[in-house]
């Protein structure tokens, strides 16, 4: 592999291993990609930019300035794949307001009360599960709703990506290491070729953001840079799919 | 093709056709498809063409005559789509080893105590080399198989499904490749079940609601129509 951003975190064996074992090797773009932009909510990158350890104070899962670059990136990747029709979709969270379906998530987490509301909600109008305003959803985006990591878990994401005859994902999002690389799992199990772009993925944690990315471009996904995947989506063939009309709400 | 009512067209009284008339639309195979065969499997056979009723006690399981009955259109889609070149799909009890907890099923059918070669797909339509075989516990090819991925890697967008039995097996596997976004085929000469009643009321159901039911000829003429034998 050549010089990757994850490669201050290896050790000299994990390079000699990753290098003579086979790992990393290009899966390659399918031919019917969705753009797959993962909980960019205001959970995770707080209300504004702020140093990770202050916006934290009051979003617990904020992952600070890093949450704020990739929302540009991700800015830029959203109207490449609207100008050539491709879909775009979302996910973010959904919770009872009572918290009950937290679930599993409140057994590892001390602050989980706080992670839709923010620690005083007083401060806040904002529902955490909003996705951030510069990336907002068009009327012709798909938005899918979700509770535990995987975009795919209890959701319909496969039926829209098999209705759209997709064939491939280009994933973004946060976080790295949680939702983001879950999907890519589910979505590589499904057997479609899964593209992640790393300046588009952000995480609280920057070990587990550059360790994450390396094992997901090891063994299943292609980690690119935005730079490389915006040039594949403005090759693409305008139109290609049957998106949504844009019609407001459901029938 | 034009919508059509097909064999529960004895059996659906005029209010309840009348009812379902919304749901009239163009039938068809969709593109890319794939064939499905659904628990083909010896159990069903059993007993030869006999009314279910009079064989049950001896042979558990069996679809008597109209298992026989499906026989020949069953040969004639699967060669058709040997013809054609398509993924042939086979799916059948799961019976490796210590595979599940007791009272898993895919009905809640009295045990029977059966062997491994009750579930072997019946002779008359032994895979072959290409084909693939599907294990599953549930009424539903989807339910906890990689069938998806399968699809998705072979790049197939519909589905042609036959086989039994219409009210169980056949009905949980279409209305799942329905809500996975597929669109399904049933070929309906080649799909069976245990009572002509439930067969024609569930394919009343399954192609008012889920799937377009068509004759096995028409399939086997758009297969041979649009991938002619290179």
């Amino acid at each position: 592999m050549t010089e990757k951003g994850w490669d201050q975190f290896l050790t000299d064996r994990d390079k000699r291993v990753f290098a003579s074992a086979g790992f990393g090797a290009t899966a390659g773009y399918g031919e019917r990609p969705a753009l797959l932009v993962i909980d960019v909510n205001y959970a995770f990158t707080g209300e504004k930019r702020e140093p990770i350890l202050e916006s934290i104070r009051q979003w617990p899962n904020s992952c600070g300035e890093e949450g704020w670059d990739a929302v540009a990136v991700i800015g830029d990747l959203v109207s490449a794949c609207r100008g050539k029709g491709v879909p775009v979709i979302y996910t973010t969270g959904v919770v009872r307001n009572d918290g009950w379906d937290m679930a599993s998530w409140s057994w590892k987490n001390t602050r989980t009360a706080e992670s839709s509301t923010g620690a005083d909600p007083r401060l806040s109008n904002r529902d955490g599960n909003e996705i951030v305003d510069e990336i907002a959803p068009g009327p012709q985006d798909i938005v899918v709703y979700k509770q535990k990591p995987s975009g795919f878990f209890g959701t319909p994401l496969q039926s829209y990506l098999q209705l759209l005859r997709c064939d491939s994902v280009l994933v973004v999002g946060t976080t790295t290491s949680g939702c983001v690389r879950a999907t890519v799992i589910d979505a590589f199990s499904q057997n479609y070729r899964v593209t992640v772009v790393e300046e588009g993925c952000f995480d609280r944690s920057q070990a587990s953001h550059a360790i994450n990315l390396c094992d997901m471009h090891a063994k299943y996904a292609d980690v690119r840079s935005v730079g490389e995947v915006k040039e594949h989506i403005d090759g693409l063939e305008p139109g290609m799919f049957s998106l949504p009309a844009g019609q407001v709400g459901m029938s | 093709m034009s919508f059509e009512n097909h064999c529960w067209a004895d059996v659906v009284p005029q209010d309840m056709m009348d009812l379902y008339s919304v749901y009239e639309r163009e039938t068809f195979v969709g593109p890319k498809p794939a064939l499905v065969c659904i628990d083909l499997y010896n159990i069903v056979y059993r007993g030869g063409p006999e009314m279910p009723l009079d064989i049950q006690d001896e042979h558990p399981n069996t679809c008597g005559i109209y298992a026989h009955r499906a026989i020949e259109p069953t040969k004639q889609i699967i060669s058709a789509a040997r013809r054609a070149g398509i993924p042939i799909f086979y799916c059948t009890q799961d019976f490796r080893p210590m595979n599940r907890p007791k009272g898993v099923g895919s009905t809640k059918r009295k045990n029977v105590t059966w062997t491994k070669e009750d579930f072997d797909i019946y002779p008359e339509f032994t895979p072959e080399d290409g084909d693939i075989v599907l294990y599953k516990q549930r009424a539903s090819v989807f339910q906890g198989t990689p069938i998806v991925s399968h699809l998705n890697f072979l790049g197939v967008q519909s589905l042609i499904m036959l086989g039994e039995s219409t009210s169980g097996c056949v009905r949980a596997s279409a209305v799942d490749a329905y809500s996975n976004g597929f669109h399904v085929s049933i070929a309906e000469e080649a799909t069976f079940d245990r009572h002509e009643l439930t067969h024609k009321v569930n394919l009343f159901d399954l192609h008012h609601k889920y799937v377009d039911v068509m004759h096995v000829e028409e399939i086997v003429d758009h297969l041979d129509t649009h991938f002619p034998a290179k």
